[in-house]
């Protein structure tokens, strides 16, 4: 291998302190060789605010609100998912209503996912008018989280035993409308992404992630969706009224990022129709059942499939007002090898540069980062600092 | 595949190195000594199609650690292993799965478990500028709090 | 006040920092640029480089790796230079104060000019904070 050629010279790009997509601090350390990107290493360390030591100092229901700000987007996921865990603890059974009420406030929490996602996804390709329409059609589905619970973010519903707050009937014809018109205009959302060329061209056969190299990563949620492989814990491990409320499990086989785009907006047609279906069943009865504060000692676990895939939290009491030991496991950890992989040129597929923020943001980070690059030339022997997006004018 | 043709396969392959069955719907968790931990996982990912590794939690029982895969879709296997605190060293399954390496650097940054054969153990969770050997999760971790750089608060 | 600062404060550029937060603040400072609540109508433009901003927007707790990269990023921006914490985490802590990997607060790193509390703060509290620093720039400068 002759050294001088420029073409085998590998050299590292830095990406970070704030990653390419939702501008969370995180560090992607690319090998690149020439444009092409061969190998790739990611640094979570920059998140880590110490929640599983500080969840064992507290008591149960103080974890719920640190539960709750693990993650903002998907906090009502966290929420649910820790509820639950503890009521196992409890062994006791929820009343009906509080578990529809969950279902609800869930899938709209994933309907405001998915558009914030969508919006994102929008921007990075550099699509700033959809960006635009997509964010003020999900402002609809906030002023209705709002009213059932009482905040945008961080609603904070769910508590062990049940909900804290009932809905009322007014909220039920406003939830609808503001379904139909959601339905409508993520259908027109979905045909602007099936036929803009540009979208097409950026990020169809970008980020191949291959059936059996998905399952032997553990990949999980839409990204694994995407590439045929149908499993969804709404599915196969029903919680709260899964197995009650119906819906399909959205699987594409493109096995790219423009596969990823379709299941997530398919997602949120299932998940109109599931809150559709929550507010005209909805039974009638108490909304909490009041627990004592004490869990008995035990240990459980609870999965919940969160907008970014399955999310699993395990518990370990002793008996006391704290908790032994709480631990949790998130979608994007888990995606993580798989997102390793997708950035690895092999044969005839190949990795630009320009085409990170894309792979990046296909599988929906849930980190916090800002972006800035370093770009070292070693042939021109420069150091060029600058945006990400410069990244994407640099692709030739 | 019902939880209790599991658990009988278990037992019929692996005899009394697995004990301390407790089942749940959906669910089964069991105990299996250090030695045989490898063996016993390597047996649910390629004869019993247990595939996805959702999780590895680990915990510090005081005199031991405790690490548990949690292996599965629908039917999920949590596999108990426990190694001694001042020996902590217990069979990497990089090999049988390879996103495992994610997970046990976590447990070893968290509570400083050993894994062998798992060649890439390096920090993932943890700042660079943090001390060595100090692992939080553990009972009696001595940790600094990280000091303010200016005043308006101490 | 005289032309350069009457032209300073009629468009402030932002650089967004998040720290390690849980995204909750960050997703609504982008609710607030979008055309419901509209930041732009201030003169206010997100920017990428801290090189071409005026005002730091910093969200989430501080935690030990992310502070030197912090500081860093703090120092490449030109003066004048204007911090602002949004969000009780970067406030005070929040939730995570007493974390064994997160700082109390902004102002044990940095110097801060306008705090906005709230977990997250509405977008409407994002742009009363953002319209309260620019009045008290036009006094101070």
């Amino acid at each position: 291998m002759s050294v001088n050629s420029s073409y085998e010279r590998f050299f590292d790009v830095p990406i970070g302190p704030q990653h390419p997509a939702l501008k969370e601090p995180l560090f992607l350390k690319l090998v690149v060789e020439g444009e092409h990107v061969v190998a790739a290493d990611v640094d979570v360390s920059y998140t880590h605010r110490g929640v599983e030591k500080a969840m064992q100092e507290r008591n149960y229901i103080q974890n719920i609100y640190l539960a709750e700000r693990i993650c903002g987007i998907c906090n009502v996921a966290h929420t649910l998912c820790y509820c639950q865990n503890v009521e196992g603890l409890y062994d006791v059974e929820v009343p009906s209503r509080a578990l529809y009420i969950r279902v609800l406030v869930e899938e709209l929490a994933r309907i405001h996912s998915h558009l914030l996602w969508l919006g994102v996804a929008a921007h990075e390709i550099g699509f700033d008018t959809l960006f635009m329409y997509v964010w003020r059609d999900r402002e609809r589905v906030m002023d209705l989280i709002e009213e059932i619970t009482g905040n945008r973010v961080t609603s904070a519903i769910n508590t062990i035993g049940g909900v804290r707050r009932d809905i009322r009937p007014e909220t039920f014809d406003r939830c609808l409308k503001a379904m139909d018109y959601v339905e409508e205009r993520t259908k027109y959302y979905k045909k602007v992404c099936k036929t803009d060329p540009t979208i097409a061209a950026r990020c169809a056969g970008v980020g191949i992630l291959k059936p059996n190299d998905a399952v032997r990563l553990c990949a999980v949620g839409p990204t694994l969706r995407a590439s045929n492989v149908k499993y969804d814990v709404r599915a196969d491990d029903p919680y709260a009224v899964h197995d009650e409320v119906p819906f399909n499990v959205v699987v594409y086989d493109t096995n790219d990022a423009f596969g990823r785009i379709l299941v997530r907006i398919d997602e949120i047609f299932e998940s109109i129709n599931m809150v559709r279906y929550c507010v005209k069943h909805m039974p009638t009865g108490p909304v909490r059942v009041r627990l004592r504060l004490n869990p008995p000692a035990g240990e459980h676990v609870s999965r919940v499939e969160a907008p970014r895939g399955e999310l699993i939290h395990y518990v370990k009491s002793n008996g006391s007002e704290k908790p032994e030991r709480y631990k949790v496991r998130t979608p994007t950890f888990e995606n993580l090898p798989a997102l390793c992989e997708m950035l690895t040129s092999k044969g005839n597929y190949v990795v630009n540069i320009a085409d990170v923020p894309v792979v990046f943001a296909s599988i929906d980070p849930c980190l916090s980062c800002t972006s800035r690059v370093a770009v070292l030339d070693s042939e021109k022997e420069t150091v060029w600092i600058g945006r990400l997006e410069g990244l994407k004018r640099l692709k030739r | 595949m019902r939880e209790e043709d599991v658990v009988l396969k278990l037992k019929e392959a692996f005899g009394d190195k697995v004990s301390d069955f407790k089942t749940a719907p959906r669910r089964i968790f069991f105990y299996t000594p250090p030695e045989h931990y490898k063996e016993v996982v390597k047996f649910l990912v390629e004869k019993l199609g247990f595939v996805h590794l959702q999780a590895m939690t680990s915990i510090d029982l005081g005199k031991d650690l405790e690490v548990m895969p949690h292996l599965g879709r629908g039917l999920t296997v949590s596999v108990r292993t426990r190694v001694p605190k001042d020996k902590p060293v217990v069979d990497s399954i990089v090999d049988v799965i390879p996103s495992a390496s994610f997970h046990e650097r976590e447990v070893h940054d968290m509570l400083g478990v050993e894994f062998k054969g798992n060649l890439n153990l390096k920090r993932i969770l943890l700042p660079e500028d943090w001390p060595e050997g100090v692992h939080p999760l553990r009972r009696e971790s001595q940790i600094t709090f990280p000091k303010p750089i200016r005043g308006g608060e101490k | 006040m005289g032309i350069i600062t009457w032209s300073r404060i009629r468009s402030p550029w932002l650089l967004h920092f998040n720290t390690g937060g849980c995204n909750g603040c960050d997703i609504e400072v982008l609710a607030a640029l979008t055309p419901r609540y509209d930041l732009e109508r201030f003169g206010c433009l997100l920017k990428g480089s801290p090189r071409h901003a005026d005002v730091m927007v910093v969200t989430g707790p501080i935690t030990r790796q992310v502070r030197d990269r912090l500081i860093r990023v703090y120092e490449q921006m030109p003066e004048p230079k204007f911090v602002v914490a949004v969000g009780t985490c970067a406030c005070s802590g929040g939730v995570f104060r007493g974390c064994y990997n997160v700082y109390p607060g902004l102002d044990a790193v940095l110097p801060v000019d306008a705090y906005i509390p709230g977990c997250p703060p509405k977008p409407e509290a994002i742009i009363n904070g953002v319209a309260v620093l620019l009045a008290k720039l036009g006094g101070r400068l």
